[in-house]
């Protein structure tokens, strides 16, 4: 209602001889470029902690990876653990199975390839307590995603969540013929489509509750995900791994402000968005921005596997290939050069009918496209 | 020279002297050591110690010195003792006069011949004279009548001060003239008029005066009286029908220097007209943002930031009502139609304790009474409004009326445009503005105001916005006495807002947000005597609100309703204030005002943990508080204190500190102000704001008072007033607390002003340098905004010139020339993407830590009066202008869209090119 108001708004100013230009100041077209520090000192298990640099408003493909540093864990005692970077994804850097001694402060304290040193504070290493259950409630027009936890030592009271979603994906139309390129011809298929894929999201947004306000440490069905009845991911097969953080308050804060913050880009009429504060710092450059909040927690999880059969009967959950339901038909008289048809292989042959033939393209029958064929362990 | 009047004069008018020299003077006796005294100061004395008065032509006794010595002597006798061996000759008559004549013996005086109206005595002469050489040429000769006319006011007797009270009148309508100055030059006493035209001037000894009247838009002019006791005195003065000459000059220029006040902008409505405006409509809105210290974040936007204040501290009066929106279509056009206004003042520091309930400013505008002689009407007609108001008596001389009308026909405009969406567009306001003034006798007088502002329209969308303003007075204004005024009020306001979306049936719904207020208060002002000027009472005023509803349209749609809880409180409020006149050269005015605030019940009330930032999270309590319950109750005093000190005859220094409290917050999450923001009352969990400002000026009149300089500077501290977290959702809130921050702010300045409003060339330049800066750092770094440090707020502005110009022509044409500039506003930039915690993120800079391009604009006008026959039926005047003369592309916002990954900053600019208007008004 606010936002279509506004925009009235700006079509009267524009009315009113008003003009538009780009505004893009040097500070913009040609900004500066910071580290970011994205992950947490995990206080059981492997730490893994990405680096990577800011990048222009006018985009680019992604983030800019920082690295070659040289990570470490540091207890405030002073014993140190290593982080190594990742062969697979350079600017991620993991640690080993550690056991971080919750009763001393912990830092990650790093140097750059560039020889730039950079130290979190010291924070507090707090338990995650165990998830109680993950659960789903159906309702009227979508499904909801349930977190129960609690913490019977009253400790955790700010609670973070991500999950990651996994689902069977399974094209509708399955092609018997393929073309050949050498042969110049349609034959029957010899190289099958995989039958069925696994696509898998991780959450983008971010997940918060506390419990301060709450005589016990309980978190009872927090709504961690909602799906539309229609989503496609529901039609097989749908799985979610919870992720379950206990952050301190000052962590919890700093999230709460990047999700007000961030997940509505600044118009005149947005609410004033401030930059964070973290607690990670240039040891030589106290001014020296780096985005980010380094926590200490263990991580806790669980996994719930949802079947079409446990959701309402009458939900008419699409499959995600409605769309290429009914194939097109390619008529015999419209072949002039088969090889410019499909020798790209993005136009892909289904089988043959009496006047030409069925077709469709090759989303409609590579689940690959939106997943993998290979079965995750987890998969039941 | 006084004396030399009080004897031709009283000559001229004493029908009945009956000479009687030498015969024994009554009772009072003179005892006195009197050594080598001017003649003058020694007749002083003796009118002190006796009940006579002396008339005697200085010239002839300047070269006289008394040394006596007397007990308890009969006044011949010593008067005998005195004139010994000189060529003076005292007589007496039975009205205790004393004249004193040289070498002429008076034996008896002869009524008819002294009332010649030739005047052959050369004493006559010189005062006749006198009298002409201050009149203006050309002038009626009513008023020159009633300047060479002695009044005779209150009865005699009384020793000691006397008061004059009474009403300064525009002779062609009987209008009240507000803020004229009304004073002797010896003593020197005076006063200005309020805002009903009346006057109380307390003067050191019953007498004979010469007092001066001056003002703005009239012409000087002064009365003779002989002020036996208190009384009543009104004054008709001549209006100034040349509009560019004279206009403001008279009023400035005792006030620049020598008045007590300081922080205090008082435009007349003829000022106003000359200031060029975007759409040819004289804007008093537009105009106050041309004075030093007051900025506003936009160019279209109304909003009105004082001296570092946010746009909801200033308190907007419409003949006292409190009016919650002055804008007219998003800001393009001020609410109040230039037709009925008669002055605008606006208080930026130094706040008179009679004001209250906000921290900032106060904008008092007040209406003229209307045309008490005769009907009369004037009107304009501009580009996209029209407006015409409708004057006359009631009961002549006794009351009047005044109606006045606005309307906008913009939606004929959009109507013509080709555009498809435009001609599905609709904008349409109007204002009404009724005044009945009345005076029931001399000590009872009622006015009645009512306004009404609509403003509805609807954009190539299906949501159609509307808004109203309402707001009504009733005065009544009671002289008790020459020395006690009271003025009780009632007053009225409401505002709300509705918007209505109808873009599908499913979807159909109403916004709306209403605001009712009203209040009742009692003012008094008693004059003692000369020294002390005291001003006393109380109010109280009822707010009710409702915050806002979201309702279906109608069965069809499917939104749920959500009706916040309405809100209630009274707001209370007693002062008092004593301007004081420690000595010529020293005023001090002292004022304290104390003000109470309950929130009311009935309504729902949420506890915080404490220590945990809100949210809905930590609500450990919900407390449900009964209707006549209170929800929070605050109070506190507000000081008022000022002094003037006057160094010389046109320099003077001022300083003053005040403090104000509020406790009704304006939710404005954007950076100008909109029509959709509401008005939040204080309660439990949201505190009222208190300032302090602290300011010293030094002020300096040059070239005969034609010129006038000041500088004034000041340090504002503010608590407790609103700001928001990052991502506040202000609309259909029920926990707004939740979204809310206190933040301090701080601002300094200093204001360079020179104005010059005498010759061809006049107008006046103003630069101001000054920061507002705010802080929120409570709560964890977290909530903190920028590391709890200072970042400047919206509106700060440092840089500002300002140039009004006018330049005559001749009395027909004339030209004024408009030059703005200013430091762009700061603004919150986005910098850089980056991805953290599985999502690609905007980096903001710091809050307002960037500044979006400087503004500067020009503008010019030209007015063509019509001939000045004074008589004429009908008088006109053309102006023709063009807004933003450069064409400069001066950023009216800067906004950023997300399109396929990408961050794209956009810069609107609302008056982009230069825009011509031609306007035409007229007044029979």
């Amino acid at each position: 209602m606010k936002g279509l108001f506004y925009s009235s708004w700006l079509i009267l100013l524009g009315l009113l001889a008003g003009c538009i230009d780009p505004y893009m100041p040097d500070v913009i077209s040609s900004p500066q470029s910071y580290l970011v520090v994205d992950g947490f000192l995990n206080s059981n298990g492997v730490t893994q902690i990405k680096l990577s640099r800011t990048y222009g408003l006018s985009g680019g493909t992604a983030a800019p990876k920082e690295t070659r540093a040289t990570l470490y864990i540091e207890e405030e005692t002073g014993t140190r653990y290593q982080l190594r970077e990742s062969s697979a994804t350079p600017g991620t850097y993991l640690s080993d199975a550690l056991v971080l001694n919750p009763a001393v402060r912990h830092r990650l304290s790093f140097s750059t390839a560039t020889g730039q040193t950079y130290a979190s504070d010291y924070v507090t290493v707090k338990i995650t307590p165990p998830i109680d259950s993950v659960t789903f409630r159906p309702e009227a027009d979508e499904l909801k995603i349930l977190v129960n936890t609690h913490d019977d030592r009253d400790a955790s009271q700010y609670y973070r969540w991500e999950y990651e979603e996994t689902w069977e994906t399974r094209p509708l139309l399955t092609p018997e013929l393929e073309y050949n390129k050498i042969t110049d011809r349609l034959e029957p298929i010899t190289v099958y489509f995989p039958l069925v894929c696994w696509s898998n999201e991780k959450s983008a947004n971010v997940n918060l509750s506390k419990t301060t306000n709450l005589n016990q440490d309980v978190v009872s069905n927090y709504v961690l995900r909602t799906l539309p009845a229609i989503a496609d991911r529901l039609y097989l097969k749908y799985s979610i791994l919870v992720h379950q953080y206990a952050l301190t308050r000052e962590e919890y804060q700093y999230w709460e402000l990047l999700r007000k913050n961030t997940e509505s880009i600044g118009t005149l009429f947005d609410p004033l968005p401030s930059q964070l504060s973290g607690n990670l710092h240039n040891v030589s450059d106290s001014n020296e921005l780096v985005i980010g909040y380094l926590g200490a927690h263990s991580m806790t999880e669980k996994r719930i596997f949802i079947r079409r059969a446990q959701l309402p009967a009458e939900w008419r959950i699409q499959s995600g290939y409605d769309d290429c339901i009914p194939p097109n038909i390619l008529y015999f008289t419209a072949i002039r050069n088969l090889n410019n048809i499909f020798g790209t292989y993005s136009i892909i042959p289904l089988y043959q009918v009496p006047e030409g033939y069925a077709i469709t393209s090759k989303e409609c029958v590579d689940c690959r496209l939106r997943g993998t064929d290979v079965r995750p362990a987890f998969w039941q | 020279m006084q004396h030399a009047y009080r004897l031709v004069t009283t000559l001229l008018l004493c029908i009945s002297v009956r000479a009687a020299y030498a015969q024994q003077p009554p009772e009072k006796l003179v005892s006195g050591h009197f050594t080598h005294l001017p003649f003058e100061q020694f007749v002083r004395e003796l009118e002190i110690q006796t009940s006579y008065h002396f008339f005697f032509d200085p010239p002839a006794v300047d070269t006289l010195f008394v040394t006596l010595k007397v007990q308890e002597q009969p006044l011949a006798t010593v008067l005998q003792l005195a004139l010994q061996g000189t060529a003076l000759h005292a007589a007496f008559d039975d009205e205790h006069r004393v004249y004193i004549t040289k070498d002429v013996v008076i034996e008896s005086l002869a009524p008819a011949t002294f009332f010649s109206p030739a005047g052959s005595t050369p004493l006559l002469e010189r005062p006749v004279a006198e009298a002409r050489s201050t009149a203006t040429p050309g002038r009626s000769r009513l008023v020159s009548a009633a300047e060479a006319r002695v009044y005779e006011v209150g009865r005699g007797g009384g020793a000691g001060k006397v008061t004059l009270a009474g009403h300064i009148r525009a002779q062609t309508n009987g209008e009240p003239v507000i803020g004229a100055s009304i004073y002797s030059e010896s003593p020197n006493v005076g006063v200005s008029t309020d805002q009903f035209g009346s006057y109380s001037l307390t003067l050191p000894t019953a007498g004979r005066y010469l007092l001066k009247v001056r003002g703005v838009g009239i012409k000087n002019t002064q009365r003779q009286v002989v002020v036996r006791g208190s009384g009543q005195l009104d004054v008709e003065v001549e209006e100034d029908i040349v509009t560019l000459k004279e206009v403001v000059v008279e009023a400035e220029k005792d006030r620049n220097v020598a008045s007590t006040q300081m922080g205090l902008e008082r435009l007349d409505i003829k000022t106003m007209r000359q200031v060029p405006t975007a759409f040819g409509e004289t804007d008093i809105l537009r105009v106050v943002l041309t004075l030093p210290g007051v900025k506003s974040v936009g160019e279209s936007s109304t909003g009105l930031n004082v001296r570092g204040g946010a746009t909801d501290q200033n308190l907007i009066l419409f003949n006292d009502a409190t009016i919650y929106n002055p804008a007219h279509l998003f800001g393009f056009f001020s609410a109040f139609n230039p037709d009925v206004l008669q002055t605008v003042e606006l208080y930026k520091s130094a706040i008179p304790a009679k004001y209250g309930g906000r921290l900032s400013s106060v904008l008092d505008i007040s209406t003229r009474e209307g045309n008490k002689k005769k009907l009369s009407a004037s009107g304009g007609i501009g580009p996209l409004t029209s407006r015409l108001a409708l004057e006359g008596p009631l009961v002549k001389d006794k009351s009047a009326f005044l109606l006045s009308g606005r309307a906008s026909y913009s939606d004929w405009i959009l109507q013509q445009l080709s555009s498809k969406s435009f001609r599905r567009s609709s904008a349409q306001f109007y204002d009404l503005t009724a005044h009945i003034s009345h005076e029931i006798n001399a000590n009872n007088t009622i006015y009645a105001t009512g306004y009404f502002s609509s403003d509805r329209f609807r954009l190539a969308s299906d949501t159609t916005y509307q808004y109203v303003n309402q707001a009504a007075s009733l005065k009544w204004r009671h002289s008790f006495s020459t020395r006690l005024v009271g003025v009780l009020t009632g007053t009225y306001s409401h505002y709300d807002y509705d918007i209505r979306s109808d873009a599908n049936a499913v979807n159909a719904s109403r916004l709306q947000y209403r605001i009712d207020q009203p209040g009742l208060r009692a003012d008094f002002s008693f004059f003692p005597n000369a020294r002390h000027t005291i001003e006393f009472g109380a109010s109280s005023q009822f707010y009710a609100i409702r915050p806002g509803s979201l309702t279906p349209r109608d069965e069809n749609s499917l939104v749920t309703p959500d009706v916040l809880e309405r809100e209630r409180a009274v707001e209370s409020a007693a002062y008092v204030s004593d301007r004081i006149e420690v000595s010529p050269r020293l005023s001090v005015a002292l004022g304290l005002r104390y003000s109470l605030f309950q929130a009311l019940g009935p309504r729902t009330v949420l506890r915080y943990a404490p220590g945990e930032a809100r949210s809905e999270l930590s609500v450990i309590d919900t407390v449900r508080v009964g209707a006549g319950g209170k929800v929070a109750t605050y109070h506190g005093p507000e000081y008022r204190v000022s002094a003037r000190c006057v160094l010389t005859d046109n320099s003077s220094v001022k300083a003053s500190y005040n403090r104000t409290r509020q406790y009704i917050h304006q939710l404005t999450n954007t950076a100008s102000v909109s029509p959709a923001d509401i008005w939040k009352l204080s309660d439990s969990n949201i505190r009222p704001q208190v300032g302090d400002q602290y300011s010293v000026g030094y002020y300096r009149n040059f070239r005969a008072n034609t010129v006038e300089v000041s500088v004034e500077t000041y340090y504002k501290t503010m608590r407790d007033f609103v700001d928001y977290k990052s991502g506040a959702t202000l609309v259909l809130n029920h926990h707004i607390e939740t979204d809310i921050v206190n933040a301090e702010g701080r601002a300094y300045g200093v204001e360079l002003l020179v104005k010059k409003l005498t010759g061809k060339i006049n107008g006046w330049l103003s630069y101001t340098y000054s920061r507002s800066l705010v802080r929120v750092n409570a709560g964890t770094p977290a909530e903190q905004i920028n590391g709890g440090q200072y970042y400047p707020s919206n509106f700060d502005k440092p840089h500002d010139v300002t140039l009004v110009g006018n330049y005559r022509i001749n009395r027909r044409f004339s030209t004024s020339l408009n030059f703005t500039y200013s430091t762009g506003r700061p603004i919150t930039l986005p910098l850089a993407l980056y991805e953290f915690g599985n999502s690609v993120r905007v980096l903001y800079s710091d809050r307002n830590a960037y500044r979006v391009p400087d503004y500067y604009r020009a503008d010019l006008a030209l007015n063509i009066e019509g001939n000045h026959k004074v008589n004429k039926p009908a008088h006109s005047s053309w102006t023709v202008g063009v807004y933003n003369l450069t064409g400069r592309r001066n950023p009216y916002s800067i906004y950023f869209k997300a399109a396929n990954g990408q961050v794209r900053g956009y810069q609107l600019s609302v008056f982009g090119q230069p825009i011509p208007t031609v306007t035409y008004n007229f007044r029979f």
